[in-house]
């Protein structure tokens, strides 16, 4: 692990422009965890079963330092996914008015939460669907990102050759698989070919953001691929082959959040032009704009209570016979959270809700603080669904339990 | 050379202040006019300061906090940028706050969570009157307060610590917040409060604030030792603050959210 460790350390560098009068700042962090989910129906198996180290370092010296974050993880389920795997690793150098950061990174943009309207540089791994934490779920880019920074505003320009794309689980094995289970023949599904890693397959694009006293809003456009894949299917032999295909498309967008009170009132609003989209079996993948809000409401509402709640809706123009998802969708979240004996045991629901097609996955998780750096988290996921997104997981409610220790 | 005339000046400074409080004892003060003065106290354009905080159960159990923080003044307002190096799973968490001395004006607040990668926009209100990350001393008692947030009254003069001091009584004008009133002694010598007695909405004694070590740092008087004792539960909480530092060269672009995404 140390010989991992000092390579990562030493094959990112740090810009020689460094200040010298500054001395050089070395901190290490990270934790340990180990996290295993029980299905609460027949044949109450397990979902996931899984340990890691998460090792964290920065190293800076005055305006110019590196980070570097990396999992190594045993996971008894899935055991492709057991290994070092390196989060985010980046270089970065600056000073008050200007950075620039190069390297393997999340990206986020937008004001919404556990939604996507403008946050849609950084992809998401839904390998465990959404059980696993949210810095695991959102997958690093490699990337540059060039900021102009004043007082009240900033201008971000990012550029990214290596683009990243949603990982899904299609292996059988994975209780999480997207593949559907109820069709007449075998499905064999794989995620397709990545845009080739070239400069015309770049993503790039610009968010001005502006922070005022009562107001906070952002403009941006990015132009990107469809990162979440759309699947073709064709039979042959007998088996349905489902394959994954990307295409360009550019998105414009803003956001804004806006205190009011005890509330903060969020939205955001993009244009999709071209997006893929999800074709009937046997057609070419048609693209189509697509306009996409989302308006969320937090509620501080004092005593350690907190509430949020979240609709965002997809429209998709120009609709089609050949596209096989609805021209409209709608999609709702809801979060409470409580915390208490003075902030060592947090209570919380955080709910997504299908409203096309009636269904709900509801995260519920007690998290219990036993010293300064142990954690212990309960939690039960439920899922109900006769139809829509959430179908697939009808019947993967669980109970699981978490043991995190911070160093 | 021009770092001794500078203390100098802020020990002559300090001295006519001890001065006008004392001319002030003579004169007719008003509850207000004594808040004002300890509110007046000078502390400097910027700070910077370490806190340890220990969150202490009735039984004993201990739980740390460690944050480090900068702010600065603008006029009246004043903006502080804060983030926590201690334990681990708040490590890097920060919060930017843009306090507004206007009462109609609601305070800007920025939280950064380092684990999502993302600054939220949070409530400026609402928060106030919670408990700041588990301890015992609420956003309010963290963050400075427009006087005339309380109606004050002078009750009385009497001896603490064998210090001389003004008995001060607030009501706050906004009910909702979770004490009906509160009583401050402050010190006459220096205008800085050495303990406060937090009443709930049933008149009840619900905090005590002992506040020790008041010593002068640059110049300007610090309070290095404040021990807030939740009388009705048992649980207390104690702030050390460790290298206060005064009038420090910081840009304004350091009480951004840009600064706040970068992290210390």
């Amino acid at each position: 692990m140390r010989s991992l460790l000092f390579i990562l350390l030493f094959t990112v560098p740090i810009p020689a422009v460094a200040q010298e009068s500054e001395p050089l700042s070395v901190d290490v962090k990270g934790f340990v965890d180990t996290y295993h989910a029980l299905r609460s129906e027949s044949d109450y198996d397990w979902m996931s079963s899984r340990s890691r180290v998460r090792g964290e370092v920065t190293i800076s010296k005055g305006g110019a330092g590196a980070f570097v974050s990396a999992n190594l993880v045993y996971n008894s389920i899935l055991k492709e996914r057991s290994g070092l795997q390196v989060r985010e690793a980046y270089t970065w150098w600056g000073n008050d008015h200007w950075d620039i950061r190069a390297g393997r990174q999340i990206i986020t943009w937008g004001v919404a939460d556990g939604l996507r309207v403008t946050d849609i540089i950084s992809p998401m791994d839904y390998t465990e669907f959404l059980a696993q934490d949210y810095d695991d779920i959102r997958i690093p880019v490699g990337g540059l990102r060039l900021r102009y920074l004043r007082d009240r505003w900033n201008l971000e320009v990012v550029a990214v050759p290596v683009a990243s794309f949603f990982e899904l689980p299609v292996e059988p094995n994975n209780p999480w698989s997207v593949v559907p289970d109820d069709l007449p023949l075998p499905v064999q599904a794989d995620m397709g070919t990545a845009p080739a890693t070239k400069l015309e397959n770049m993503e790039f694009g610009a968010r001005f953001s502006s922070f005022l006293n009562g107001i906070d809003f952002s403009l941006c456009a990015l132009r990107t691929w469809n990162k979440m894949p759309v699947f073709t299917s064709e039979v042959q032999a007998g088996t349905i082959l489902m394959t994954g295909q990307y295409r360009r498309m550019t998105m414009v967008g803003a956001d804004v959040s806006l205190p009011v009170g005890q509330f903060v009132i969020r939205g955001e609003g993009a244009q999709y032009f071209d997006e893929a989209q999800s074709p009937a079996a046997g057609t070419d993948i048609p693209c189509s704009g697509t306009a996409n809000a989302l308006l969320g409401i937090d509620w501080y509402a004092g005593s350690d209570w907190n509430l949020s709640a979240q609709y965002s809706y997809k429209y998709i123009e120009d609709y089609k016979p050949a596209m096989s998802g609805k021209q409209h969708t709608h999609m709702g979240t809801f979060r409470i959270s409580k915390s208490l004996l003075n902030n060592t045991l947090s209570l919380q629901s955080f709910a997504y809700m299908d409203l096309t097609d009636g269904g709900i996955y509801n995260r519920l998780s007690a998290d219990y603080a036993m010293n300064d750096q142990m954690h212990l988290m309960l939690g039960y996921d439920l899922f109900h669904a006769d139809k829509g997104m959430f179908r697939t997981y009808a019947h993967n409610s669980e109970y699981w339990l978490k043991l995190k220790y911070n160093f | 050379m021009k770092k001794i005339k500078t203390m100098k000046a802020r020990m002559i400074l300090t001295a006519l202040a001890g001065l006008m409080t004392m001319t002030a004892g003579a004169q007719t003060l008003t509850g207000r006019d004594i808040m004002q003065r300890a509110k007046d106290v000078p502390d400097g354009d910027s700070r910077y300061s370490e806190m340890e905080l220990t969150l202490i159960k009735k039984n004993g159990d201990k739980r740390e906090r460690k944050v480090v923080s900068w702010s600065i003044d603008e006029g009246k307002d004043k903006k502080t940028l804060m983030f926590f190096t201690y334990p681990g799973d708040v490590n890097g968490t920060g919060f930017l706050t843009w306090d507004y001395d206007d009462i109609s004006k609601d305070d800007d607040k920025w939280l950064y969570l380092p684990a999502m990668k993302k600054t939220r926009r949070i409530s400026g209100s609402s928060s106030k009157t919670d408990y700041f990350m588990g301890t015992d001393f609420t956003y309010n008692d963290m963050g400075s307060r427009n006087i005339d947030e309380d109606t004050h009254t002078l009750l009385r003069e009497e001896d603490r610590d064998g210090f001389k001091c003004w008995v001060i009584e607030s009501v706050p004008v906004d009910k909702r917040e979770i004490y009906s009133r509160k009583v401050t002694w402050i010190r006459q010598d220096c205008c800085v409060a050495v303990y406060v007695e937090f009443y709930d909405k049933l008149d009840k004694l619900h905090r005590k604030l002992t506040i020790s070590d008041i010593k002068q740092v640059q110049g300007y008087w610090t309070k290095s030792h404040m021990e807030m004792q939740n009388v009705q539960t048992g649980h207390s909480t104690v702030i050390v603050m460790k290298n206060p530092e005064y009038d420090l060269k910081v840009d304004k672009s350091m009480f951004t959210v840009a600064k706040l995404e970068k992290g210390l």
